[in-house]
């Protein structure tokens, strides 16, 4: 018989767990809300009834609770899994931070003084037994604290300083040559758009971990989304058996599929979007857009299941030592595959520390990874001579690309740098003498002196004949600034013809459809479309997603809502790719992804420039869940790779472009401009209002804040977009390019 | 029942859209602004319809629609050589006939670098400077310096630049520069002027003409392809501000020295005029304007699509078959698809005219048209003269700040020189305008400025 302090204990602990049991599975199961009022009335009348009785009870409950649980992990389903994660008893960052850890040091605040409390970044030590050897690694920490109920905490959604703080942290790490491990326990980003910006500061993260040269380990618990991607570009992804990884919560998901405004959404819809979209751990490994499941306990683990924790602190090292290996040779990697991890210690204590040359290896491990994931998602429809052709001509093409610009190019380079230098320095002296002979030989000849900066007026030459179909109708519109500004009313076909949708007294853009830009800003008859035949294969088998998909595919003769495409802006080549609202409002998934990275691609193989036109783009498209995510970090590293290549990326945004894809591959482009008309950010104004309770003024999306927030570089008339292009392709990027 | 035309443009040119009207037995109707509720031209008029602005498209569509208008006659100003508004009058779903060139034209003809460039292909003197916008300043600086070696070898002296912009125009957006280092500098300025001003930031060099006489021809085109000219007009005295103040008709008087054949130039701007005007199948009335070089060189510097307030003065030197022409007549039937009925042939040139144009202005402190009531407006009564105004004779007279300064215009006929100046000087001498300022001063007219400047006609300024 223990004494009446641990039976208070226990039977407290046994509350606990009946709380949490009804809490996950509802009142209804198993008897569990009679058995939790049971155990509540005990508790409270401890003190006036008999020790052993309650000891009694207690061991018959426990053995209850433990059939409960059985049962209930039996019954689980994923909106229940959604459940645990969201308790107030699961584990967090914090826990992991004093339970796997052997000590941590917080950085940029503890508690409430923080940069931003619901980011923990932390210098931690961790322990790894070799037979009678104790080692310890240094690693730098970085994840969301949810807290257990501290409002501070917001639930681990990060602000944008939140993101800019780790990012700040992972380059320490990186100048340290230490390993990083990140936790996700975010239900999404904090949706406000102040400095730095929701969705810049996540693609900023990115782009930056895309070629983070130290080994990174994400783990996820509660993965929301763009507010997880984050931290989560990583070469390991673990995951929480119970944990969640999805584009959206079930409860938004269902908001949206029943098209609700303001009501709750029916909890039997939640439940069935919580399966649909594929979100827990088995559903994501399958979907191969994490690595590894870390088995927890029945029912999840809870903030002392100790035994986990173990556990975890295993599978980091075992996962950091895996990074690691892999940029070494693959035998040492076999051999400690095979050997056995007892719970007590390692076989082998493994540097983490790596080389210049295995660095290499590290990034292009990642590369790799990311390039590969979710690819079987596509669909592409060829036979096999088909494939086999187009990779060939792929490889000729890549090879002669490779001899014209590496070989050819480059002595060519070097020889006109040698050639300006001699000529420079030989026309000073030249020049007295030189100068008499040209006038005459001008005099004789005629001057035709060619300036040898390209011209604009070249630009001019095109008339374009496309006319726009919104401008065959004889009727007038009214500015919607016509109150303010006292625009006068604007006859349809001038407006959607020479005005380019612009009211030429304020300036406010009309939205156009797409073909408008693809004829009026490139080079007439210069548009080759490529990958037209790729197209999403529903991954997820989302009910009604195939539905949909073929409705927007007959409405479009579209394949996809991204265009990639050859085109010339003033005779200069370039791969361009578009994001268009008639399809399914520009949402991205596999498909998309895999289109911008092969057009990314070609791009960086034929040192062509690359522009991302964003028509509209409405995020990452929910019913391919987290293989639609993952496009995210995966285009990201496109980017990455054609930047550091040398290469030109421009963005220019028109109409609305929000979430997922702004906060990646079009945020982290060095050049973004932004038409007078786009509405830039984040998340939408009623999404903010729901997460924070205030409602966001009318202008906070505007391209004038966004500008102010250092969004874009610029905002441009629709006007001049054409000659803006051309501009920024003669004026900006690498020296890659190959006009340069 | 007769047809029906909107006048879609008020003041003196709206009387004479009227009278033309009345003589081709047309119906109209008159527009007006809350302003311009005492001008004669709405007291004429017995259909009126008061609109929101005189550019107000929506608003006059409108009423053309109301009242079953057949065209729209734009006057002068205002939307006159707006192509898109032409446009729309023709392509709308009920389309009306405009009364002016097709829209074609006025936008190919009202762009002046596009003008100049073609013109320059049909091998039309044109003034020395690029025919393509520049957009950066090494381009420029490259062009003016091409720019100089021609203007130098075609016989130039102290030659300056005029830096432009496209857009621009009255004035706007353009700068002198004496010499080649400047040009970089200004052509920032002036970019960047163009560019917050009218939203464009081509620019175009030219030489610029230190002294020379204004002269324009008047052509009249038909759908068929019919041409005809009506001699030429001399409108070099003009305020600086390059608002014409004195205009002659004809372009040349022989009775002044020349240093070369003042008929050759004439009958080459005639012909030049006439070839461009072909080019762009031009179906109405139009003025090509011309710059004289006192040793007799010629450039065509623009063309305006459109009537002009002094085609008056040309009419009353021509006669066709011994009879006086009435251009806005003309301009009118050939919009309905009139044939001219007459040939180059058949038109002959007798006398002199001479217009001036009556403003409130102050001539000596910056050309400031000045706002105020006229309590007294008195012409003499003489046959040669002609006066064209809106301004009411019988009651006290609230000029408009909005719109043109023109009060009125005095067009005066005589056999020759000698009469036309002492007609012009008695003109001027018995013409009252009186009035008073919102502060209460006397108003001032520019009656003793056209004094002055009558001596200098047909002199190179």
């Amino acid at each position: 018989m223990m004494n009446p302090v641990e039976i208070h204990k226990k039977l407290r602990e046994l509350l606990e767990l009946a709380e949490y049991v009804r809490d996950i599975k509802g009142e209804d199961f198993e008897g569990i809300e009679e058995l939790y009022r049971e155990i509540h009335r005990t508790y409270h009348n401890f003190y006036e009834l008999p020790p052993e009785d309650i000891d009694n009870l207690s061991r018959e409950w426990e053995f209850k609770l433990k059939n409960i649980l059985e049962i209930a992990e039996k019954t689980l389903t994923p909106y229940e899994i959604v459940k645990i994660v969201r308790h107030p008893q699961r584990f967090t960052l914090m826990d992991i931070l004093e339970n796997v850890y052997d000590s941590f040091m917080e950085l940029g605040g503890e508690g409430e003084l923080n940069i931003d409390p619901a980011i923990v970044c932390a210098k931690a030590l961790i322990s790894r037994r070799v037979g009678d050897e104790v080692y310890f690694h240094q690693v730098m920490v970085i994840g969301h604290e949810k807290g257990h109920g501290e409002e501070y905490r917001r639930g681990g959604s990060a602000t944008p300083w939140g993101n800019e703080k780790a990012l700040r942290y992972m380059r320490m790490a990186e100048t340290e040559g230490i390993p990083i491990h990140f936790f996700i326990f975010t239900p999404g980003a904090y949706p406000i758009e102040d400095y730095p910006g929701a969705a810049q500061q996540i693609a900023r993260n990115l782009y930056y971990m895309s070629k983070l040269s130290v080994p990174t380990i994400s783990f996820i618990s509660e993965g929301g989304s763009g507010g997880a991607e984050a931290i989560g570009l990583t070469d390991l992804r673990l995951m929480a058996e119970k944990g969640y990884y999805s584009v959206i919560s079930p409860e938004g998901a269902a908001a949206i599929e029943a098209k609700l405004k303001d009501e709750r959404p029916p909890r039997e819809l939640v439940e069935k979007m919580a399966k649909a979209l594929k979100l827990t751990a088995r559903d994501n490994l399958e979907l191969g857009t994490i690595d590894r499941i870390i088995p927890e306990p029945p029912l999840g683990a809870r903030r002392k299941d100790y035994e986990f924790f173990k556990r975890l602190k295993i599978e980091l090292i075992k996962a950091t030592d895996e990074v690691v290996l892999q940029t070494r040779s693959l035998k040492v990697l076999r051999k400690y595959a095979l050997s056995k991890h007892s719970e007590e210690g390692f076989p082998f204590y493994i540097n983490w520390e790596l080389s210049e040359d295995e660095k290499e290896v590290l990034l292009e491990n990642r590369r790799k990874k990311y390039r590969e994931m979710t690819r079987w998602a596509v669909l592409e429809s060829k036979g096999i001579w088909k494939s086999l052709s187009e990779k060939g001509v792929r490889i000729t093409q890549n090879l002669a690309y490779e001899v014209k610009y590496q070989i050819f190019k480059r002595g060519q380079k070097t020889f006109k740098r040698f050639w300006d230098e001699l000529w420079s320095e030989s026309s000073i002296l030249l020049k007295p003498v030189s100068d008499p002979v040209k006038s005459v030989y001008n005099l004789i000849v005629g001057k035709k002196v060619k300036p040898k900066v390209r011209i604009l007026a070249d630009l001019e030459e095109d008339t374009f004949t496309y006319q726009s179909p919104l401008a065959l109708q004889d009727r007038t519109v009214t500015c919607p600034q016509a109150e303010k500004y006292g625009c006068p009313d604007l006859w349809v076909p001038d407006l959607y013809g020479e005005f380019c949708g612009v009211c030429p007294s304020c300036g406010y853009h009309f939205p156009l459809e797409y073909y408008w830009y693809l004829n009026n800003i490139f080079d007439k008859n210069s548009i080759k479309f490529f990958n037209e035949d790729l197209s999403s294969c529903n991954p997820l088998n989302f009910e009604g997603y195939a539905e949909k998909l073929k409705k927007a595919r007959e409405e479009t003769g579209l394949n996809s809502a991204l265009l990639s495409f050859e085109a010339k802006i003033g005779g200069i080549s370039l791969i361009a790719v578009m994001l268009v609202a008639d399809f399914r409002q520009g949402t991205v998934g596999v498909a998309e992804g895999e289109k911008f990275i092969r057009a990314i691609e070609l791009a960086m193989v034929s040192r062509r420039p690359f522009l991302a036109l964003v028509h509209t783009t409405g995020g990452i498209r929910i019913h391919e869940g987290t293989t639609g995510v993952v496009q995210m970090p995966r285009c990201t590293m496109a980017v990455r790779e054609y930047v550091d290549s040398g290469g030109l990326y421009i963005v220019v945004y028109d109409n609305n472009s929000y979430a997922g894809p702004v906060a990646s591959f079009l945020g982290s482009a060095p050049y973004q401009f932004a038409l007078k008309s786009t509405r830039l950010g984040f998340a939408g104004p009623r999404v903010i209002l729901e997460t924070t309770g205030q409602p966001v003024p009318p202008d906070y999306h505007s391209v004038e804040n966004a500008l102010k927030r250092g969004h874009i570089q610029g905002i441009w008339d629709r006007r001049e977009l054409r000659k803006k292009l051309f501009f920024a392709l003669l004026t900006m990027g690498g020296p890659n390019l190959y006009y340069r | 029942m007769r047809e029906k035309i909107l006048i879609a443009n008020r003041g003196e040119i709206a009387l004479r859209i009227m009278e033309a009207c009345e003589l081709l037995e047309l119906d109209y109707v008159a527009v007006y602004t809350k302003e311009d509720e005492e001008s004669l031209h709405v007291r004429r008029a017995k259909k009126k319809y008061r609109i929101s602005d005189y550019r107000d498209m929506n608003d006059l569509l409108a009423v053309a629609d109301e009242e079953k208008c057949i065209a729209i006659h734009p006057g002068y100003g205002f939307l006159s050589e707006n192509y898109r508004f032409a446009r729309r009058v023709i392509k709308r779903e009920r389309p009306l006939i405009w009364i002016g060139p097709s829209w074609e034209a006025i936008r190919d003809l009202g762009n002046k670098l596009y003008m100049k460039k073609v013109a320059k292909e049909l091998g039309i003197p044109i003034i020395p400077g690029t025919v393509d916008p520049l957009y950066n300043e090494i381009e420029a600086e490259l062009k003016a310096e091409e720019l100089l070696e021609e203007a130098e070898a075609q016989g130039f002296e102290s030659i300056s630049f005029l830096v432009k912009a496209v857009a621009g125009g009255g004035g706007m957006g353009i700068e002198e520069v004496k010499n080649l280092e400047e040009i970089r500098p200004v052509f920032r300025r002036v970019r960047a002027y163009a560019k917050r001003l009218f939203g464009e930031e081509g620019i175009i060099i030219e030489i610029k003409i230190p002294v020379f006489q204004h002269l324009e021809v008047q052509i009249l085109g038909t759908k068929d392809g019919e041409y005809v000219h009506f001699g030429t007009r001399n409108c070099t005295i003009q305020s600086p501000f390059r608002q014409k103040r004195i205009e002659l008709a004809p372009g040349f008087c022989e009775r002044f020295q020349f240093n070369f054949d003042p008929k050759a130039v004439e009958s080459a701007i005639i012909n030049y005029s006439l070839k461009l005007a072909q080019h762009f199948n031009y179906d109405s009335v139009g003025t090509f304007e011309w710059l004289i070089t006192p040793d007799g060189k010629y450039y065509l510097m623009e063309v305006n699509t459109r009537i002009q307030v002094e085609n008056e003065i040309s009419a009353k030197i021509s006669f066709i078959n011994g009879k006086q022409v009435n251009l806005l007549r003309e301009q009118i039937r050939v919009a309905l698809g009139d044939k001219l009925g007459y040939s180059q042939e058949d038109i002959e040139f007798r006398g002199m005219s001479l217009e001036f144009r009556l403003i409130a202005e102050d001539t000596r402190r910056g050309f400031m048209p000045l706002s105020g009531t006229i309590t007294k407006f008195q012409f003499p009564d003489y046959p040669w003269l002609t006066v064209r105004t809106h301004v009411p004779q019988d009651r006290p007279y609230v000029i408009p700040t909005q719109f043109d300064p023109n009060l009125a215009l005095a067009i005066i006929y005589a056999e020759d020189l000698e009469n036309l100046l002492e007609r012009s000087r008695r003109f001027l001498d018995e013409a009252i305008i009186e009035g008073i300022t919102p502060k209460g001063d006397p108003l001032i007219t520019n009656i003793p400025y056209l004094k002055e400047k009558l001596a200098l006609i047909y002199q190179f300024i």
